[in-house]
């Protein structure tokens, strides 16, 4: 078990930065998830704690040992990826064994089958020990490769994307294994990935990548309810929130010139100021009576409820309703927010006017 | 437009059978969206309404006449796949104008449907641009208005919109709806993502393994579905299902799911004719399962074992005996892992599933 901390990293592959000067820190026995859109850095995070990159700048520390200069075989880490890798002629012990039967390790039979069966056993793959690994199904596929990482027992699980070639069925049931094996195993998991569901559901802490900076750590709650800054407020939560450029005046935030004026529990921000709103699409409320009036552009059925896309002169903005709710498309509809949990970010820098300064 | 109808078809490529036994009646006006997962027979089933397959038994009907023998461009059909199939080296005017030119139809005519069709898609304004020239929702645009320029009898599209970006795809999709509000076009659209089907369909028909399982509204597929297999495929996360041990007492019927020391209490006139000898199956949506902090009458104690906080709603799962439920809960509502909750099912939301067969009980199968 470890922890893990990297320190100023950066990495350039040619005339372009992935990483820049990056600081982490992971605390043993944490299921950390890194979060980025593709090109944001988050593999190479990842290789670079494996071994698998060598940083230009910077420190990789793991359980306080600097182990910049290993080697990928003598860190100790496992690493799992979204294409399995097995061997397809073996079965599926035969892979699991594979890592074990490395001469340097020098384990005997028993401790190995023992290693084997017990990986089997948190995996729920025993009765499925003795087949081909070509005749088992993705999902399957998948826990063989991270059983072949368990045996090893390794101080730190890395992840890279593992879920994301499942169909939406499987992802689901797996994300929910994964997180009963991280605490089954109490290691510390590095897990990374683009999609936010797995990011918020999955993670004790979710770090946001964005072009090679990391932009916010934090528990998802953290990130969902004060995110740092637009970009963050962005990553999670879908619908995305809805960001609207407009300025304060006396409490209230107005909108496309007036189109929409609605009150604001104002902490930062002074009268007149030039902001972005940023309200997440469960606090908009439809009621009649409601201040704003709007058109519903588009009706997203999801069968528990509907996400309606609201148009408000050159504004679009999307809600949730229930999914009992009979709504058409082009029907004009009101709608209000909860005061309290409208958020104000900067204009020109996309700042979280709350936690900046 | 037109009525179009399926009946018996059967497809085999080589020894593989793609369509079993189809019988489906599209009605005149309607947009209906075919759903299933990869291989599930929904591209066939669309292409041999439009003559690109043809069928190895049953017949095809358009507006009553019999078309499985005809070609393609002999049942006025058109067709918008993934794939735009712009012609690169003509303009947008010239790619919509292209079906009119081989029916032979006047210049000032021509002018006029791609005008119209240019309109309603708001693309009048790239009308002499190249499709290079153009993004990717802009092509689709112009796909469609081929597609549409003839006045075909029905559209057919095979997921148009599956290739674009999410902000793209919403914007698109709400075009599709409303260009067929407006036109009132018979529309056949394939597509795997259930979320589409249900946000466009006046009707699904949702296909696995060649075979149709459930022909209905979003709102029917979603509250009754007719066998096991809707009722995972539909809605995420996916319907809790579990076997059930039903036992009648004086004035309820108690529903157990296994090794549970408790039932569910559910009134008799709720299990939709599942009889305590039977072997049957629960099914329930995460919305359905319902936590309390306090006991109330009916309620079941149970222990959380995982929890998805999703920002807006968490999904709890609870542990019963040896089974486990997925809840959705407000954000926060439990605490963590390991806490005492109460559980009670929505007796309006169970539904309950013939383990042998897989169908949907009561439910008129």
């Amino acid at each position: 078990m470890a922890n893990i901390s990297l320190q100023g990293i950066t990495k350039r592959f040619g005339g372009n930065t992935a990483l820049k000067d990056l600081d982490l820190e992971i605390a043993d026995g944490e299921f950390f998830v890194l979060l980025g859109q593709t090109g944001a850095g988050k593999t190479t995070t990842l290789r670079a704690i494996a071994g698998l990159e060598k940083p230009d700048a910077g420190r990789v520390l793991i359980d306080g040992q600097d182990v910049t200069g290993w080697n990928a075989a003598a860190r100790d880490v496992a690493l799992v990826l979204q294409q399995y890798s097995l061997y397809p002629r073996l079965t599926v012990r035969g892979n699991l064994e594979f890592p074990l039967k490395a001469k340097i390790r020098r384990m005997d039979k028993a401790a190995i089958d023992k290693r084997v069966e017990d990986a089997a056993r948190v995996l729920q793959i025993t009765p499925l020990l003795e087949r081909k690994v070509e005749r088992l199904s993705g999902g399957e596929m998948q826990r063989v490769s991270i059983g072949r990482a368990i045996v090893r027992e390794p101080r730190v699980f890395l992840m890279d994307e593992p879920l994301s070639a499942l169909d939406a069925k499987l992802r689901e049931a797996l994300r929910v294994e994964l997180k009963r094996l991280h605490s089954e195993l109490g290691a510390t998991f590095l897990f990374v990935t683009h999609d936010q569901v797995e990011a918020m559901s999955m993670g004790d802490k979710i770090g946001v990548l964005n072009k090679g900076h990391l932009v916010q750590t934090g528990t998802p709650m953290e990130i969902y309810e004060r995110p740092r800054n637009t970009f963050v407020a962005r990553s999670v939560g879908t619908p995305a929130m809805n960001l609207l450029a407009g300025k304060l005046n006396k409490g209230n935030a107005e909108i496309g010139d007036g189109a929409i004026t609605l009150p604001v529990k104002d902490r930062k921000g002074a009268a007149g100021q030039e902001v972005i709103f940023g309200i997440r699409p469960e606090n908009l409320l439809l009621e009649t009576g409601a201040p704003v009036e709007a058109r519903v552009f588009d009706i997203e059925d999801h069968g528990v409820n509907k996400i309606l896309a609201l148009d408000i002169g050159r504004n679009r903005l999307h809600t949730v309703v229930p999914g009992k709710l009979k709504v058409e498309l082009d029907e004009v509809v009101r709608f209000g927010w909860r005061p309290e949990k409208v958020l104000l970010f900067d204009r020109q820098t996309g700042e979280n006017l709350a936690l900046a300064g | 437009m037109a009525k179009i109808e399926l009946r018996n078809i059967q497809k085999f490529f080589g020894p593989v059978q793609v369509i079993k036994d189809l019988n489906l009646t599209i009605e005149d006006g309607e947009f209906v969206v075919m759903l299933g997962q990869s291989g599930c027979g929904k591209t066939t089933t669309l292409r041999s309404i439009a003559g690109l397959e043809s069928v190895t038994s049953g017949q095809i009907f358009i507006d009553g006449e019999e078309v499985q023998d005809r070609t393609a461009s002999n049942r006025d059909i058109a067709f918008v796949f993934q794939s735009f199939s712009l012609y690169p080296h003509m303009t947008v005017y010239e790619n919509i104008a292209f079906p009119l030119r081989a029916v032979g139809m006047s210049k000032a005519d021509r002018d006029k449907a791609v005008r119209e069709v240019a309109g309603i898609l708001k693309i009048t304004n790239l009308l002499s641009r190249r499709p290079s020239a153009l993004s990717g929702g802009d092509m689709q645009r112009v796909a469609i208005g081929r597609a549409l320029v003839r006045h075909p009898k029905a559209l057919l599209m095979d997921e148009p919109i599956g290739a674009l970006d999410a902000k793209l795809r919403e914007q698109m999709r709400a075009e599709i709806k409303r260009l067929h509000i407006s036109r009132g076009s018979t529309s056949v659209y394939v597509t795997h993502d259930q979320i589409e089907a249900m946000s466009l369909a006046d009707r699904i028909v949702i296909m696995h393994d060649g075979i149709l399982q459930q022909i209905g509204t979003p709102e029917q597929v979603y509250l009754q579905p007719s066998n096991l297999f809707v009722a995972q495929f539909v809605g995420s996360p996916v319907m809790n299902v579990a076997p059930v041990t039903i036992k009648s007492t004086k004035d309820n019927v108690t529903v157990s799911v296994p090794g549970a020391t408790e039932g569910f209490r559910i009134p008799a006139s709720m299990l939709n004719g599942a009889k305590t000898s039977e072997n049957v199956s629960l099914g329930i949506r995460s919305e359905g399962v319902e936590l309390q902090h306090r006991k109330g009458k009916d309620d079941i104690s149970a222990v959380t074992t995982n929890i998805e906080p999703l920002g807006s709603h968490d999904i709890v799962d609870v542990k019963i005996g040896d089974t486990s439920l997925r809840a959705r809960t407000q954000s926060g509502f439990v605490k963590g892992e390991g806490e005492k909750v109460f559980v009670r099912i929505d007796p309006a939301q169970a539904h309950f599933f013939d383990n042998n067969t897989g169908l949907a009980l009561g439910s008129g199968n």
